[in-house]
């Protein structure tokens, strides 16, 4: 029962992991940035989605609403950081590390603004579907019906997006954009606005991660809250382990690291939670640097 | 000389700030930790403020429980911090970029929460870090604040002389070559791995010592110290000194403790709540690190420096 029970566990806060990777993966993508301030984007999402419930009602509005708030936010960040970034910072010895310190310094900013809008104090977000576990044979899982919407709402989007990018002449823009922009530039593709798709898409799965990582949890939140922290490293690990490069990966990943996670702090020891995404993280390095999907790139002379 | 100087500063200004010059002594060695590894390696770290903590805590405990004398435990911290730099980098040496800055992040977060598993270590309040009085020769308005300030200093001159030393020898363009090509660096007959795995070992073991010192002018040792937040800023203060070279160090860590005291002033200038106050200087920092980033990317030597070199070219033709 235990047994069951861990993996339910695992595979639910997997999922938002999944979430999350799926952002991190899809900015990749479009632009070969790892762009660290998307948990504050997600934290940004989940204050909008904060608004839209205590002034509607209604969470099943609010989640979409704070979706659209996250794809804008992201795609004004691509429109203006990204771009000067490209334009300013693209030689030297910074160059590599520039979107990283860029993106770092925005999530200081983002949290900083919210702060000072919001305030500090912790805000609430209840669950839409009751947090109960279901009965089987008599005995209460920890599976509850939300956790239930958890893992299918992350399925869906995986399956929709997968869609998007395999099946879709936009999913082929995105793809080309990302391996060889000037070929797609002479194509008569627009890269720049596909770059920003790229990051508005991201943005909107960061807020459903961000919004289900508080109503998973007991509803609180607040700029400082740990939660956003570790959904950023764990989102980040997620994508790490699942290749950088493939969404699936991102999903398994996510799933992957939730149930490592999961069974570490159940059968071994609580106080690990912390450390435990690290060395996951340095064991999948070790063991298989290009994530579990990913493509062994070619050295180029 | 500059080390009279910073004396004879210590002895006319006011506790807070002989307070603030030893933080800003700290951050300097802690920065030039980090320009060696990013500027000069060209490996982003974003988790040096989970070595500091290792040297913060082996300086403790070497005190604590084995009654090593002051001055040795400072060492210690450098020695310990630098093994765990050498596992690091041996593990790291094969990421670049963004796998290397996750992992390190990964780490910022995972290693103080260490603290809570093992005994000796204190848990969340943490242990104790004394540094003993000031010796009674230097008379009796020499403060603790001001001992702190002196060792942190004279840490810092050290440390700064002893790195660029370093970094002009035969490792820094060692470094610098590997972080423009990696693949010609190894033509040349660079081992690519060692150089990094040196880079990593130094950097930390300097970080170690920052670590260490901070804890002496906290008094404790906790892992409420070294948070992310505390990793960040290190980072920030980097870039802002120019990541690239030594010669700025001092500009990005008066900034970092200069910064909350300028924010304040401004705030109360345009009259505003408490809310934005106390959030005004991470906001400060976000963006004054983002305009670096994109206009002053090498940072402002090197701007100045770039400039002048412009400036002369256009002379001559």
């Amino acid at each position: 029962m235990q047994l069951l029970n861990t993996i339910l566990i695992g595979i639910t806060a997997g999922s938002i992991y999944s979430l999350m990777a799926i952002a991190f993966v899809l900015v990749w993508r479009s632009t070969r940035v790892i762009n660290f301030a998307q948990a504050g984007m997600a934290l940004l999402s989940t204050y909008f989605g904060y608004e839209a419930v205590t002034r509607i009602g209604s969470f099943w509005l609010a989640l979409p609403i704070a979706m659209l708030g996250g794809a804008i936010i992201a795609a004004l960040v691509e429109v203006t950081l990204m771009r000067s970034l490209v334009k300013h910072a693209s030689t030297g010895p910074i160059a590599a590390v520039a979107p990283i310190i860029a993106t770092l310094g925005l999530l200081g900013l983002l949290r900083a603004v919210i702060a000072m809008v919001w305030g500090g104090q912790n805000l609430v977000i209840f669950p839409p579907v009751s947090n109960a576990g279901f009965t089987v044979n008599g005995e209460v899982l920890v599976f509850s019906p939300l956790k239930l919407l958890i893992l299918s709402t992350t399925l869906v989007l995986m399956a929709l997006l997968s869609l998007l990018f395999q099946r879709t002449n936009l999913g082929l823009s995105l793809r080309a954009s990302a391996y060889a922009p000037e070929i797609s530039h002479l194509s008569g593709i627009r890269v720049d606005l596909i770059r920003t798709l790229g990051w508005a898409l991201a943005g909107a799965a960061g807020a459903v991660a961000g919004i289900f990582q508080t109503v998973n949890g007991n509803g609180n939140f607040s700029p400082d809250s740990i939660e956003f922290a570790l959904l950023l490293v764990s989102g980040f690990i997620a994508a790490v382990i699942g290749g950088l490069d493939s969404l699936l990966g991102a999903v398994i990943g996510g799933m992957f690291l939730g149930v490592v996670i999961a069974f570490v702090l159940i059968y071994i020891n609580s106080g690990l939670f912390f450390i435990a995404p690290f060395i996951i993280l340095l064991a999948t390095l070790f063991i298989r640097p290009q994530g579990i999907i990913g493509v062994r790139a070619g050295r180029r002379a | 000389m500059l080390g009279f100087l910073l004396f004879l500063l210590g002895n006319r200004v006011d506790e807070l700030r002989v307070y603030q010059g030893a933080s800003i002594a700290v951050f300097v060695i802690a920065i030039s930790s980090l320009i060696l590894l990013t500027g000069y390696s060209g490996q982003v770290s974003l988790g040096h403020g989970a070595l500091m903590a290792i040297g913060a805590y082996s300086a403790a405990i070497a005190r604590n429980e084995f009654k090593i004398p002051v001055v040795l435990t400072f060492f210690i911290a450098v020695l310990f911090t630098a093994i765990a730099g050498a596992l690091l980098g041996a593990a790291a040496a094969r990421l670049s970029g963004p796998y290397l800055a996750g992992t390190t992040l990964a780490l910022a977060i995972g290693l103080p929460s260490l603290a809570n598993q093992f005994e000796p270590l204190g848990g969340e309040q943490g242990i104790p870090f004394d540094v003993g009085l000031p010796p009674a020769r230097l008379g009796e308005s020499f403060t603790q604040y001001k001992w702190f300030f002196w060792i942190a200093a004279l840490a810092a001159l050290i440390c700064m002389w002893l790195l660029s030393n370093i970094l002009s020898s035969r490792y820094g363009r060692n470094w610098r070559a590997g972080r423009s090509n990696e693949v010609a660096a190894q033509i040349c007959g660079i081992n690519m791995s060692r150089s990094k795995i040196l880079a990593f070992t130094l950097s930390a073991g300097i970080a170690g010592l920052a670590g260490a010192l901070l804890s002496m002018t906290i008094g404790t040792v906790s892992p409420s110290a070294f948070t992310l937040a505390l990793s960040f800023s290190i980072l920030t203060g980097a870039v802002l000194s120019g990541i690239t070279t030594l010669v700025g160090t001092m500009i990005g860590a008066v900034i970092l403790v200069i910064l909350p005291e300028i924010a304040d002033v401004v705030a109360h200038q345009i009259g505003s709540s408490e809310r934005v106050t106390s959030n005004l200087p991470g906001f400060l920092l976000g963006a004054l690190l983002i305009v670096t980033v994109l206009f002053v990317p090498n940072g402002p030597v090197e701007q100045h420096h770039a400039r002048a070199a412009k400036r002369a070219a256009k002379k001559k033709s």
